[in-house]
């Protein structure tokens, strides 16, 4: 059947409801919950979450809607037009009350031991309006505690109140399902179903989503207390997927990631993988420059490596110039200027090898370097990957090498080829580059510098400085920034703002970049319930 | 407006100029507190330690101890509540797994008694009653800012005058009926 020709743009499909005396328009298909929420009233709840599907078992988002004789679920109800919902009348918040006592009966109230205190939906429903003794004269249920659910996950199952929504993120994020219901009653327990075990690649978002402390990570548990704990907004450096992320951090360490939400790209969610991509920020750092073997103050460092580059241009040599993708654009920016306007120098992309077996549909892709498509924008057209550089090095094509980043994944007749040369490089950790280079200058890492990442998609995405950089490690742009101005290049940009405007008017693929606003640093202590 | 200026007169004169008269009765009161702490001992706040021990009001708190469950295990779960308290910052806790029941304990428990403002806001705010201000030990002298820092073993092995049972009431407050609020 062919459609009418003369078909009218479907209307937007809104409804207009009022939501305790107050009209309020929303989206077709919305649920109560949510139009609530646009209004700015907040409807507790345990098992709806935003990214999933309702399942209404928790019944703590009790509502009333005028003309229904029962309370309704919140989560579960579409809006309707002229539809008239009441959040807190006596009989909802009576309701909700003892939904929340229904839900306490068997806690076991450990919050001293339980990872999620400070951060718990539980405990903040609890303070904000319960806040009186159990009033059950029976011994409480008493469920198995510290049980291994998998590599990454450790299950209180006392603690559980059975929201499923663990159950769901497996389901639908992860689409294995590894974690399921049994018994009955009070006796019903979450396990790993049968013959499986929690490793799925996105498990640790159980979690986050968990609104209690059954679920803790192996990683991150004991180790901390949520009110402890300032976040910083930034981007995952994992993969070029670039999820959006905050750091975690206290005592000048940060100590997990948690996934911020982004419709555009990860939705709630983020890979386990990505979420231990903190550990990098420690490991193996370089923490002072480098000649040959023999620590140097920085400026020596940076001066004897602008010498050696004026000297190769003078003896008509050839500079090669490395864009790591694991460098911000506005480090790869000014590095890609200095290299091509002024050098005129040939231009390589390297970064860590790729990981075909990361790959999925939903979130993590192959290529392991957050910034591969800035470092492509920036290369130019003219600039060659791993094997062009490979081969200019075996062919002898090349006379100094300046490395943005220490990640170059070459053959061994390549490595060997670069013994016979000059080799400059800005690295972040110690690896078979930095032990052979000539100069060696600790460069700071994605937490600890301002600037922009550009993803797969082509989305360019703030990070931002949460951590000092360890030793004397600087920025890849200041670090550029000095042997540039030593070799005569004027760079006058006196931070990185200032650079990412200029690339931002000059490169065309950078014109819809945004800077952002300033965040103000929050302590988790008051950042409310996370979950 | 301009400020006002009160001048006052200036005491002159020769028996101010030459300052005679100050020094003589200066030395007056000296002589005189001297004299009778010389016969009468009725100003001397000096205590004549260690022959003679000061009399602490009996609400002095002293040294803070760590509490042991009933196997001689630290009571401390590690929850982090008394250095979130603590206005001094002055308590540093790394926590472990026990491996058993108890599931966290401090790897590393130490107070730097020394920037212990001696509130006593760590007692009030341990929801184990693991933590306690009450040994009556005089915080003594240290050579080093270091030996002020108390750890885990100084700490459990203080043993304190208050030998209250530990754990709170048990199930007796069940007899009572539930206060309900809010
Ligand atoms: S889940 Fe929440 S309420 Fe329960 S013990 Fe943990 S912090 Fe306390
Ligand atoms: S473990 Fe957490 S997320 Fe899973 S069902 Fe229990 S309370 Fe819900
Ligand atoms: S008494 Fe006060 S200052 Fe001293 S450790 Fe306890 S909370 Fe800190
Ligand atoms: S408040 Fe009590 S239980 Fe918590 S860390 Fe301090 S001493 Fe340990
Ligand atoms: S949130 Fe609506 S029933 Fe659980």
């Amino acid at each position: 059947m062919t459609p009418p020709e003369t078909q009218l743009p479907a209307a937007p499909a809104t409804v207009t409801l009022t939501i305790d005396g107050r009209q309020v328009t929303v989206q077709k298909g919305t649920n109560v919950l949510e139009a609530a929420r646009a209004q700015g009233t907040d409807i507790s709840y345990f098992c709806y979450h935003p990214g999933l599907s309702s399942p209404a078992v928790c019944r703590q988002c009790l509502v009333e809607v005028a003309g229904q004789p029962k309370l309704v679920p919140s989560c579960y109800t579409p809006v309707a037009d002229n539809m008239v919902v009441i959040t807190a009348s006596e009989r909802v918040l009576t309701a909700r009350r003892q939904m929340l006592e229904f839900t306490l009966v068997n806690h076991p109230v450990d919050c001293p031991i339980c990872d999620k205190a400070g951060e718990c939906t539980l405990q903040k429903l609890y303070m904000e309006w319960d806040g009186h003794p159990s009033r059950s004269d029976v011994n409480k249920v008493h469920k198995p505690k510290v049980v291994d659910l998998g590599p990454t996950i450790v299950l209180d199952a006392e603690r559980c109140i059975l929201c499923t929504r663990c159950i769901r993120v497996c389901d639908e994020v992860a689409h294995q399902h590894q974690l399921t219901m049994a018994f009955r009653g009070d006796h019903e327990i979450l396990t790993t179903a049968p013959g499986q075990v929690l490793d799925n690649p996105y498990s640790l978002n159980t979690v986050d989503v968990c609104p209690v402390g059954a679920l803790t990570s192996k990683d991150f548990r004991f180790k901390m207390r949520a009110w402890e704990l300032y976040t910083v907004p930034s981007v995952c450096p994992g993969c070029a997927t670039g999820c959006n992320v905050e750091i975690h951090h206290a005592q000048g360490q940060a100590w997990r990631l948690v996934p911020r939400p982004n419709p555009d790209i990860n939705k709630f969610w983020m890979c386990d993988e990505g979420r231990l991509t903190y550990k990098e920020l420690t490991r193996d750092r370089v923490v002072g420059a480098r000649l040959g073997d023999d620590p140097a103050p920085l400026e020596k460092a940076i001066n004897y490596a602008a010498e050696r580059i004026e000297q190769v241009r003078q003896e008509g040599g050839t500079v090669a110039v490395v864009l790591g993708a694991q460098a911000t654009n506005e480090d790869l920016y000014l590095a890609a200027r200095v290299a091509i306007d002024v050098l005129s120098a040939r231009v390589f992309i390297a970064g860590r090898p790729a990981v075909p077996d990361r790959v999925d549909e939903i979130l993590r892709s192959a290529d392991v370097n957050p910034n591969s498509a800035g470092a492509k924008i920036f290369g130019r057209a003219a600039a060659g990957g791993i094997p062009e550089l490979e081969r200019a090095l075996q062919n002898g094509e090349l006379s100094l090498v300046w490395a943005i980043g220490e990640d170059l994944p070459l053959s061994e007749e390549a490595f060997a080829a670069l013994d016979d040369i000059e080799m400059i490089v800005q690295a972040s950790h110690e690896d078979e580059l930095t032990a052979g280079a000539d100069v060696v200058l600790p460069a700071a890492m994605w937490a600890e510098v301002d600037g922009t990442f550009t993803n797969v998609q082509g989305l360019v995405q703030r990070i931002r400085r949460a951590l000092d950089a360890p030793g004397g490690a600087k920025p890849h742009w200041e670090l550029t920034a000095a042997i540039a101005r030593r070799l005569g290049v004027s760079v006058d940009e006196p931070n990185v703002r200032a650079l990412f405007n200029e690339m931002k008017s000059k490169v065309p693929e950078m014109a819809g970049a945004e800077w952002g606003r300033p965040q103000p640093l929050v302590q988790l202590r008051f950042a409310n319930s996370r979950g | 407006m301009a400020i006002g200026v009160k001048v006052v007169a200036r005491p002159s004169g020769i028996a101010q100029d030459m300052y005679v008269s100050a020094v003589v009765k200066g030395l007056g009161v000296t002589m005189r507190h001297f004299f009778e702490n010389l016969f009468g001992k009725k100003h001397i706040v000096t205590v004549q330690y260690p022959e003679e021990r000061a009399v602490y009001p009996k609400r002095y708190r002293g040294l803070h101890r760590l509490m042991t469950r009933d196997d001689g295990s630290v009571r401390c779960v590690a929850c982090m509540c008394c250095p979130t308290a603590c206005p001094a910052h002055c308590i540093t806790i790394v926590a472990e797994e026990t491996g058993n029941g108890a599931e966290k304990r401090p790897a590393i428990f130490e107070i730097d008694e020394l920037r212990c403002v001696v509130c006593g806001l760590c007692v009030e705010a341990c929801p184990c009653d693991a933590i306690r201000m009450d040994t009556g030990i005089h915080a003594p002298p240290v050579e080093h800012r270091g030996d002020a820092v108390l750890g885990k073993l100084d700490l459990l092995a203080h043993t304190g005058k208050s030998e209250a049972h530990q754990g709170g009431l048990g199930g007796e407050w069940r007899g009572a009926p539930p206060v309900r609020t809010g």
